[in-house]
């Protein structure tokens, strides 16, 4: 007989799952906006012409999420997000994309007037939309006592936010940007899997968290990679149908890491 | 300014949970969350078996990982140590609860984020917290860490041994536990063996 261990509580101990469906959904929408802000800050930099669709679509997008994250937010009658911009918190990812998406807003109007100097307002834009991108990975990764949520997630997130705003911008037929969208979506297959392998490697914690995401999504992890690796075969033929299986495997496997990777082992 | 510490002696708690029912009290803890719970921990196998209760709440960390990543400064750290959430400023956007190690923050419905707060409104009273003064076993000592002569102090020279809860994290929670049986520890490969 082996020795085992039963713990139960009295009272409530908070190791449940904080961040729900509303939360995976911004953590979706900000990499579509982040994108395909992005996307307007490459368009704006390089091609003669721009036009108001694009960068209208791109502040549209932040207003949905911005919409998500306030209807979403238990603070949302009391009027304390303004709180985010009257404070200087560099060591808060949060405060990055916060910033990173306001300014990309701002900056998105300003291209779709057509007003003032426009490489100068895409220059902006590309660092703007490149905080916003980077920030849940930020915002994951500085969480030590989450082993799911490790550093190589600074790396992936941005990936798979890039992943999903430039596969959609396949469905709509922006077909210059299939090398760009078959590079990243191979590197996002390798990154994810180099994250599966690095947590197998790991300590104790990394090891019981990676059962964990086997148990509770594993197989559809792997999906979600082996989406990416498949899509960049399709590109030159299919390439709405390449943009479809990237931005599958990339909500796919943000919104795993988001929901499942808020694990953490138990105290003993 | 004082260090604000609690100490609490594992082999003089009986789990009766009433420190738990009175920080419920005390504070207005919504119901289905708690700042302070009790795990109640069975290992073995008979007839060689152990039983350990534990009360857990914020650790008061030195270093907190929870109050660097809040974008607007409501998780902070006061002058005397103690980790609180200033309600007011708070956006209840959650990444002090997945930055805290030990699951001591919650949501709470009115709007903000809760944890122990050491109860700071009876420290400005000259009191101690509401679970230290409740606890019948007087398992619980609390006071400033740099004051020799303090409960806390005394507590924890006295004591056959100090443990804090995953150390590994570089915390240096300001929680201590005394005293944890010595064949299991708090150590997870102790509790392995």
């Amino acid at each position: 007989m082996t020795s085992t261990t039963v713990t139960t509580f009295y009272g409530a101990v908070n190791d449940g799952a904080f961040w729900h469906w509303p939360t995976l959904l911004h953590f979706c929408l900000v990499a579509l906006a982040g994108g395909v802000a992005l996307l307007v800050a490459y368009r704006a930099l390089t091609s003669p012409r721009l036009g108001w669709r694009l960068p209208a679509l791109s502040v549209g997008l932040i207003a949905l999420d911005m919409i998500v994250l306030w209807a979403e937010s238990l603070a949302r009658w009391r009027l304390t997000h303004v709180y985010l911009f009257l404070s200087i918190r560099p060591a808060s990812a949060i405060w990055w994309g916060a910033w990173g998406l306001a300014g990309s807003a701002v900056l998105g109007l300003l291209l779709a007037s057509g007003w003032g100097p426009r490489r100068l307002w895409g220059a902006l834009l590309a660092v703007t939309s490149t905080m916003a991108l980077l920030y849940p990975g930020l915002a994951l990764a500085a969480n030590s006592a989450r082993p799911l949520w490790t550093p190589l997630l600074l790396a992936f997130m941005p990936v798979t936010g890039l992943l999903l705003a430039w596969g959609s911008a396949l469905l709509f037929r922006q077909n210059d940007l299939r090398p760009a969208v078959g590079a990243l979506a191979l590197l996002g297959g390798l990154l994810g899997g180099l994250y599966l392998v690095g947590l197998a490697t790991g300590d104790l914690a990394a090891r019981e968290g990676l059962h964990h995401l086997w148990i509770e999504g594993g197989p559809w992890f792997v999906t979600a990679l082996a989406a990416m690796l498949l899509a960049p075969t399709l590109l030159r033929r299919y390439p709405a149908a390449a943009g479809l299986l990237v931005v599958a495997g990339a909500v796919l496997a943000r919104t795993l890491l988001v929901e499942i990777g808020a694990y953490m082992p138990p105290v003993l | 300014m004082p260090r604000y510490a609690m100490a609490i002696d594992l082999s003089a708690c009986v789990g009766c949970a009433a420190c738990a029912v009175a920080c419920k009290l005390e504070n207005e803890v919504p119901p289905g969350v708690s700042r302070l719970w009790i795990r109640l921990e069975e290992s073995g196998t008979f007839p060689d078996l152990s039983l350990q209760y534990r009360p857990e709440q914020c650790m008061q960390c030195a270093d907190p990982p929870c109050v660097p990543v809040c974008p607007t400064g409501a998780s902070h750290v006061t002058d005397d140590g103690v980790v609180l959430v200033e309600a007011e400023t708070c956006i209840a956007c959650g990444a002090c609860i997945a930055a805290c190690p030990y699951g001591a923050r919650y949501f709470d419905e009115r709007g903000f984020v809760g944890k122990c707060t050491f109860c700071e409104h009876r420290l400005a009273q000259g009191r101690v917290p509401a679970c230290v003064e409740t606890c019948p076993t007087l398992c619980r000592s609390f006071g400033d860490l740099d004051d020799p002569d303090s409960d806390v102090s005394r507590a924890i020279r006295g004591a056959r041994r100090v443990d804090v809860l995953k150390p590994e994290q570089g915390t240096h929670p300001k929680l201590v536990y005394l005293n944890a049986p010595a064949r299991f520890g708090l150590s997870r490969e102790g509790v392995a063996r």
